[in-house]
This record gives C-alpha cells, sequence and structure tokens, in this order.
C-alpha cells in the first residue's frame, strides 16, 4: 500500500519535535452490501473509504492526526502536523523498519469483492424469502448480506512493517410478525472473518428462519412480569452479559483512568470460581479475529478471568504505558479517523462442568432467555443493561410460556459473582460492538449459565 | 485531487457512459479534539474526512457508490459502481434528483470563532480543573474534552443544482468521577456553542453536583406509578423513537403510523415540532439531502398526527410534498427521511409544579441502552434507568438499577403534564432532540 521507504520518512518527519514513539496507520477500506424490504432488492451501499493517521507518543501524551491524502507529499503533511502539536522538541530516536511477516491464520478462498452483485442476491433471497414463508404472520422483513474488505498497514518506530487483510462476510434477516395487532420482530445475524465461503457452513435458509421463527414466537407472547429472580441465559449471544457487565471494564481505556470497578484487581478474586473468561482474537475465520491488531501486535489469546481470579485486562500500546504493562494484542480502530483504543475480539465465558437440564430444573420461578438483544454499560459504576429477545418463564423447573420485553439490568461486579452454574456447550454469535474507536466486528459467548438473582425488568 | 476538478472527472465519465441524470453529494469535516486527564492535555488529535457520493439513475432506478479517494481511475470506477448497482435493483419506487434554482430560507446560524490549539488547550484545562475545585469527592477520573469541528457539504446534479453549506461546531465534554468510600460515581454534559464565553465553572459544578446526587442510591420496589422524566431522558427517548414518524417506514410496515394522519394519537398536551431553524440548535439546516427547502412543522398537534415525515420519494408514494426531510446518515448511505430538531413543545407550569402533584413516583433523568432496550417497530421498551423516588410531590432518595418499561405509543397518550423547561440536550449536530420535564400518569418499574 505505501512503501517501506515512504513509511521511514513520515516517521522520521513524525518524531522531529522529540516523540518518543510514531506510528503511521493506513487503510483501504471496501464496504459492500446488498439490502432487500418488501421481497425486492431496493438498495446496494458501496464505498471506498482510503485514508491514512500518525500517532505520536511523548510519554503519557499522544497526538493523532489523520488525512485522505495518502500521497508522500500528504503524508509528511500529516505527520509534520501531529509532530508540531506534540510541541517543541528535537528527533531523538532512529528508526530501522523490518517487514514483519506472520502466518494468516484465516485464508479466504471466495473474496467477496471480486464476486459480481448477482451471485450476492442470490444468497441474500434465499435467506429472506425463507423468512417471508416461515408463517403467514411474517408480513414484512428486511435483509441485508454485507461484505468487508479491510486491508491495513501499520509501521512504527519500533521498527514494524506489516500489513493485513481483514475480509468480513455477514447476513442479517429481520423479521416482522403480527398476530391478533400485536407486532414483533425477530432477527439472525451470523458473521464470519471469511468470504463467501461462508455460506458453505451456515445455510441462508436457516438464517430467515431463525428471525422468522423468534418474530412468531414474540408476537404471541404475553409480557414478562417484573422482579428479582434467577435467570438461565442460553449459548450464543447471551454471552453479551460478559461483554457488557464485565468485558468493557477490563478494557485498559476505562482501568488506566481509574473508571473502571476492577482497577487495581489483578490477582484478586472478582467473578464466582465457576467463572473463567477469554478474550481469544485468534479463533480462525471467527467473526471478530485479526491476524494483527491496529498497532501490529499480533493477536493473542488472553484469559481475562480464571476460576474468579482478575488475570488479565486487556491493553493497547498507549494505555499501557500509564498502566506499566505491555500490548495484549486488543488496540483496535473502526477506521484511520478513530484514535485506536483498548477493544474485545472474540470474548467468551470458557466452558464448565453444568449439565443444561440440571440448570433449567434448579429455578422454582425465573426466566429463560433464550435470544439475548444488545446491552449498554456504565464502566465507571459497573451498571449494565440488556435485552431479551426471546424469553419463557420459568415454574418448577420447567420451561413455560414465552414473554416478551424483558430486560436485565444490575451492577457488573454483581452479576458476576452471581454466575454460579456453568453449562458445556459454549457457542459464538457475532455483534457490532460501538465504544471510543468506533464501531467493530466482535464476538460475545458462553455456554448455559445461571444467574442466581438479578432484576428482571418486565412490566 | 480537489473536488472541483474530481467532478470534472466524474461528470465526463458519466457522459461517456450515457448516463444523463446523476448528482455528486460531497461531504468533508475537519475536527480536532483535546482531553485532558490530572491537570495535563492526555491526547490531542486532529482528523479530516469525508468523501463523495454519486448517484445516478439507469432504467428508472437509482444506483449509488461512494469513495474517498478523489483520483483520476476512481472517478470513472465510482460512475460504473453506481451503474452496476442500479442495475440489480427490484424496487418501483419514484427516483428524483433535486430540481436547481429554489429558493432557501436564510439561517441566522450564531457566530462561533474557530479556536486555536493553544485555545483549545487552555480552555480544556481550565475546565477541567473547575470540575476538580467544585468538590473534594472528585477523583483522577474525571476529564474534559474541547472539540471543534468545521463541515463543508455540497450537492450538484445534472439539473442544475449546485447547493453549498458550512457549519462551525465548537462544543466542550465534562466528565465527573466522584468517589465516597468504595463508590464511583459520574456524571458528563456536552455543551455546544461559543467556547470564550461559555460558563466553564458553573459546568464543572453542574456535573459534580450531578454525580454526587447519585451517591448511596438505593434500588427502588417493583411498581406501576407516575413516572416524571427530565428533558435529558424524554430526549433519549424521542431520539429512538422518531423514526415511527419516518414515512419510509411507515410505507414499509415498520411503524405502527401508516395511515393514522388526522387521527389522535397522543394526550391533547403532546405536540412535537420539527424545526430544522430551531434557535437552540447549533447547525440551523436551510436544505435537506435531496437539496429540498427545509421547513419547520408540527407532526403532532394538540395529540393530533398531522404528518409523517417524508423525502420526495416517500411523498410521491403518498401523493403529498416533501416536507424536506431527506437525511443521509453519512455520506455515503443513501437517502433516507430524518428529523432535524424533533422535540415535544413546552407548556406553561414549572418542573416543579408538575411533579407537586405527584404522591408516590419515580422521577426518571438517564435511560440506558435504547438500542437493545427499545423496540421501534412494537413500541415496547424496558430500559435500565436512574434518577430519584418522588414522595409528596418532592424528588428524595436517589435510585439506580431499575428499569422502567411500556409502549411508545401508550406512553403518548398517558401524558399528562409538559413543563415549560425545553432543552434539547447535548445538542452538537445537526439533528437534535428535546424535551422538557413530563410527567407520565404510569408506566412500570422493576426494581427490588
Amino acid at each position: 500500500m505505501i512503501s517501506r521507504t515512504v513509511c521511514q520518512r513520515v516517521l522520521e518527519k513524525a518524531v522531529s519535535t522529540g516523540a518518543d514513539y510514531a506510528e503511521l496507520f493506513a487503510e483501504r477500506t471496501v464496504n459492500h452490501a446488498v439490502n432487500m424490504v418488501d421481497s425486492k432488492v431496493n438498495a446496494v451501499d458501496d464505498t471506498l473509504i482510503a485514508g491514512a493517521s500518525v500517532r505520536v507518543f511523548r510519554g503519557l501524551r499522544s497526538v493523532m492526526a489523520s488525512t485522505v491524502d495518502t500521497s508522500e507529499a500528504g503524508l509528511l503533511r500529516c505527520a509534520e502536523q501531529a509532530a508540531q502539536a506534540l510541541g517543541e522538541g528535537k528527533a531523538e530516536i532512529s528508526i530501522c523498519l523490518q517487514e514483519r511477516l506472520f502466518g494468516d491464520i484465516h485464508p479466504i478462498r471466495i473474496v467477496p469483492s471480486s464476486v459480481g452483485n448477482a451471485r450476492k442476491v442470490e444468497l441474500l433471497k434465499e435467506g429472506y424469502f425463507a423468512a417471508r414463508d416461515y408463517h403467514e404472520a411474517v408480513r414484512q422483513a428486511t435483509g441485508r448480506l454485507l461484505d468487508v474488505d479491510h486491508q491495513i498497514l501499520i509501521a512504527n518506530t519500533e521498527g514494524t512493517y506489516a500489513q493485513d487483510r481483514q475480509i468480513r462476510t455477514r447476513m442479517i434477516i429481520e423479521a416482522v410478525a403480527e398476530i391478533n395487532g400485536e407486532t414483533q420482530t425477530g432477527s439472525c445475524r451470523p458473521g464470519r472473518r471469511m468470504g463467501l465461503e461462508m455460506f458453505d457452513t451456515i445455510d441462508p435458509k436457516t438464517v430467515g428462519r431463525e428471525a422468522a421463527r423468534q418474530a412468531v414466537v414474540m408476537a404471541g407472547a404475553g409480557y414478562c412480569p417484573a422482579g428479582i429472580m434467577p435467570v438461565a441465559i442460553d449459548n450464543g449471544f447471551g454471552g453479551v452479559i460478559f461483554h457488557e457487565a464485565c468485558g468493557h471494564s477490563l478494557e485498559a481505556s476505562a482501568v488506566a483512568y481509574g473508571r473502571s470497578q476492577f482497577t487495581g484487581k489483578l490477582g484478586q478474586p472478582i467473578a464466582n470460581p465457576k467463572v473463567t473468561a477469554i478474550d481469544d482474537g485468534t479463533i480462525p475465520g471467527a467473526w471478530g479475529s485479526i491476524n494483527i491488531d491496529d498497532e501490529g501486535t499480533p493477536a493473542q489469546r488472553n484469559v481475562l478471568i480464571e476460576n474468579g481470579i482478575l488475570k488479565s485486562y486487556m491493553v493497547d500500546k498507549f494505555n499501557g504505558r500509564r498502566m506499566g504493562m505491555p500490548s495484549t494484542g486488543s488496540a483496535r480502530r473502526q477506521s484511520y479517523q478513530y484514535t485506536t483504543t483498548s477493544r474485545m475480539t472474540n470474548t467468551y465465558i470458557a466452558p464448565g462442568t453444568d449439565r443444561n437440564e440440571d440448570i433449567i430444573s434448579s429455578i422454582e420461578y425465573g426466566l429463560y432467555a433464550k435470544q439475548m438483544g444488545g446491552g449498554s454499560v456504565n464502566p465507571v459504576t459497573g451498571q449494565f443493561n440488556f435485552a431479551v429477545n426471546e424469553g419463557y418463564l420459568i415454574r418448577n423447573g420447567k420451561i413455560c410460556e414465552p414473554v416478551r420485553g424483558a430486560s436485565l439490568v444490575g451492577t457488573g461486579s454483581q452479576v458476576i459473582q452471581d454466575i454460579d452454574m456453568v453449562g458445556m456447550d459454549m457457542q459464538m454469535d457475532q455483534g457490532m460492538c460501538g465504544s471510543s474507536s468506533g464501531s467493530i466486528p466482535t464476538n460475545v459467548g458462553q455456554p448455559m449459565i445461571r444467574v442466581s438473582s438479578i432484576t428482571v425488568g418486565g412490566r | 485531487m480537489e473536488f472541483a476538478a474530481f467532478k470534472t472527472l466524474v461528470v465526463r465519465a458519466a457522459q461517456e457512459l450515457g448516463i444523463a441524470d446523476y448528482e455528486l453529494y460531497y461531504q468533508t469535516s475537519e475536527q480536532a479534539e483535546v482531553s485532558t486527564f490530572r491537570h495535563e492535555i492526555q491526547s490531542f488529535s486532529s482528523a479530516v474526512d469525508g468523501g463523495v457520493c454519486f448517484r445516478c439513475i439507469v432504467n428508472g432506478r437509482m444506483g449509488y457508490a461512494s469513495t474517498e479517494a478523489l483520483s483520476e481511475a476512481e472517478a470513472e470506477q465510482l460512475v460504473r459502481r453506481a451503474a452496476d448497482n442500479a442495475s440489480v435493483l427490484e424496487t418501483d419506487d419514484p427516483v428524483f434528483l433535486g430540481e436547481g434554482g429554489q429558493s432557501y430560507q436564510k439561517v441566522e446560524a450564531p457566530e462561533v470563532a474557530m479556536p486555536d490549539t493553544e485555545t483549545l488547550v487552555a480552555l480544556a484545562l481550565k475546565a477541567e480543573q473547575a470540575i476538580y475545585d467544585a468538590h473534594p469527592s472528585v477523583t483522577d477520573g474525571c476529564s474534559a474534552q474541547m472539540v471543534k469541528q468545521r463541515t463543508n457539504l455540497a450537492i450538484t446534479n445534472s439539473k442544475g443544482m449546485d447547493l453549498h453549506y458550512e457549519g462551525v461546531l465548537t462544543a466542550v465534554v465534562a466528565q465527573a468521577v466522584v468517589q465516597e468510600g468504595e463508590e464511583l460515581s459520574d456524571s458528563y454534559e456536552v455543551r455546544a456553542g461559543d467556547l470564550s464565553s461559555m460558563d466553564l465553572d458553573g459546568l464543572g459544578r453542574l456535573v459534580v453536583d450531578q454525580a454526587r446526587a447519585k451517591l448511596n442510591a438505593q434500588v427502588p420496589e417493583t411498581a406501576v406509578c407516575p413516572v416524571v422524566f427530565s428533558p435529558e431522558a424524554m430526549a433519549d427517548l424521542l431520539a429512538c423513537y422518531s423514526v415511527v414518524f419516518s414515512a419510509e417506514k411507515a410505507q414499509k410496515g415498520l411503524s405502527k403510523l401508516q395511515g393514522k394522519e388526522g387521527t389522535l394519537l397522543a394526550a391533547p398536551v403532546v405536540t412535537l415540532v420539527d424545526d430544522p431553524f430551531c434557535k437552540l440548535s447549533p447547525l440551523p439546516m436551510p436544505f435537506d439531502a435531496e437539496g429540498s427547502p427545509t421547513v419547520r412543522k408540527e407532526v403532532v398537534s394538540g395529540g393530533k398526527l398531522m404528518t409523517l415525515l417524508h423525502n420526495r420519494k416517500t411523498a410521491a408514494v403518498a401523493g403529498v410534498s416533501t416536507t424536506g426531510n431527506a437525511s443521509k446518515a453519512g455520506y455515503d448511505a443513501p437517502v433516507s427521511v430524518r428529523p432535524f430538531n424533533f422535540y415535544l413543545a413546552p407548556g406553561d407550569q414549572t418542573p416543579e409544579e408538575l411533579m407537586a402533584g405527584v404522591e408516590q413516583g419515580v422521577y426518571i433523568d438517564a435511560v440506558n441502552g435504547l438500542h437493545a432496550g427499545a423496540n421501534p417497530i412494537s413500541g415496547d421498551f424496558s430500559l435500565q434507568s436512574g434518577g430519584f423516588l418522588i414522595e409528596h410531590g418532592k424528588k428524595t432518595v436517589p435510585v439506580k438499577s431499575f428499569t422502567v418499561a411500556g409502549n411508545f405509543y401508550e406512553l403518548l397518550e398517558r401524558i399528562t403534564a409538559v413543563a415549560n423547561d425545553l432543552k434539547l440536550p447535548g445538542a452538537a449536530g445537526v439533528t437534535n432532540f428535546g424535551s422538557p420535564t413530563v410527567l407520565v400518569r404510569e408506566l412500570s418499574i422493576a426494581g427490588k
């Protein structure tokens, strides 16, 4: 994308006022999506993103400048801007870039940008019409097949000169069902860090049917009751509970600034001994995986919590300076316009030893959360929320009628103590996680778990 | 390459490919931001971004393609991609490009000085100091951010339209974190406007007071009771549910308001206004994303639905005129529908008078996780909230870790009073949402 010689010159300019670290990040990304509504293809999104940013550090201070002009002159101007904003001084470090090669653990077979619209329309229609045809109550659906071809280059004054090409594919089907005037929605949105070969293992029809199934079940459901009760949260997107209740509070961007309830707690018990949680950016083909992070550090498997003990935070280079900790390969940004910070990749609660049937039968009166929606957290206080898209009441250890409109709220440090049963069948599901460095793909995951007591927001 | 030169290349490529109807939408923004930590500047960033969206009509269908790389090679590719994208569309929606020569309301934008970097740095440190000075319980988690942004927009097309807009915005973000014993609490405020005349000391005291007020919060009892929403909380709800007033959503069956114009939809005290020229907005906007003139309108008046929000396509489908609400989520997004400054019109009572009649209830000043806990299609919501108990007409103890649940359509019917304290909280763009303090007769609170 940009030659090593040019990168060298840009970095030299960037450190010319006394920075002790400089980095060039360049990007060329194609975002493409085919969309359907009303049983017709109604829009194609197609954007080329191209630009670069220069970051410099001196001590605990960072400056970032970005540009859309990726010519040598444009990059040098950008570097000069960053250097000047850092203040006055003179160059104190020398740079020797070396091409850093790493194995591609996510080889792509069918590169989406090399496949025409027609094939993508075909795949999307398979999923879309599976939803429309699922049940007579389904009266609308929307569909989206998106692919991203994200090429990045990172060069820094530690000598890194590395490139990566991150290709992702995702299908999103949302169904709207109406029964007796009650309108409800369902969705299914699988994604992989793969090309179109993703559909060799995921049949588009199952995507459409799953979205429609949820919508139809929920359109026939009554409201969820409110109160404090035990909840069994199923695998897959259920893992959003860990992502919100705990994951964000373990990011260096919160921990380094005293804005996390887990600051200073390394080595201490913070969760129930049943809980082991991992952030793993190296899982082949997984939605949140990366070969290298956006600072050029190879992705890692980081055990965050082991049997309840806090083992690691998720750390990027800049915030790591303040914490006195090395990078954990967790630096991520949506694009060159955002300042990189520590983020999650594929984050999940590891399998435990409880059987699903034992978890359900242990609950006299409570909620079975089969499908979760998104959520959010305030890392300072740890107060989080997330939505239950498909829930059922549990009475006397048996799953009973479906209920809608529920959400779960609590405090992160409390809820991870209250996860007192952990099942064996871990599965992951896909989300887009929004934070200060933009919207990035992340996986959440877990086996079925039991939370002994949590506030269920119903009516 | 400059936009003017790129445009010439794109127009030539379109002509060579026999494309007669096209539009270029060009948007760039320059932004600089400084943020503090522990009495020092922790980070500075300056970003330039934006690009060109080209759309064209091929066989009666509108294809889009966008790029940030303004080069000779990209110009032709852009046109080819848009034409190819048009060729797979199946929708029979009518397509439009804006006419040239329309007249637009003059904008009275407040004068905003663009501060240089040194001024931003000095102001950020001053704002942070004001937070520290407000109370001894303030911890190092607090910070101040100063932002300046200049946005330029141009819409130019084959029908003679050639519109330009420049918007300048400066804003401060103040965040306080306070600690008492083991408990942390935080609060933040966003203020747009002229930075040099801003009361930073007052802002520091405000965020610290707000954070301290939430210390020692309890979990309220589960109950069905009256709820008073602060302007901030109600504005967040309106932001989430404003999509139900989009004719685009309604026509696709994704809102319950299709065909409901002229019917009563809300309590008589409810009037919802969309005003592109609202005085509380930092960026008044004279034209929409299709280049149509914008206009103030009452969407709901005295409880009655007067109109949905339209762009030219949805208006043509409904057989009405556009309301000037064409919108793009980004320069590269397709034209959709959105309000500009969408707010609940204020009433006569003060917030204290409004609350005086509530014997037992909950005052909610924050709702969280709207992207997950509020469904814009069904109207159902169940939202993590924070606030205070109301006892005998007055706010008393702080409450947290509870949800408020209901349905947006029902909520509109149950609004019994609207106060006179209209705010557009955090207004820092072209689209903003606002509300006064609002009393809702009955909603479900889930706590302990």
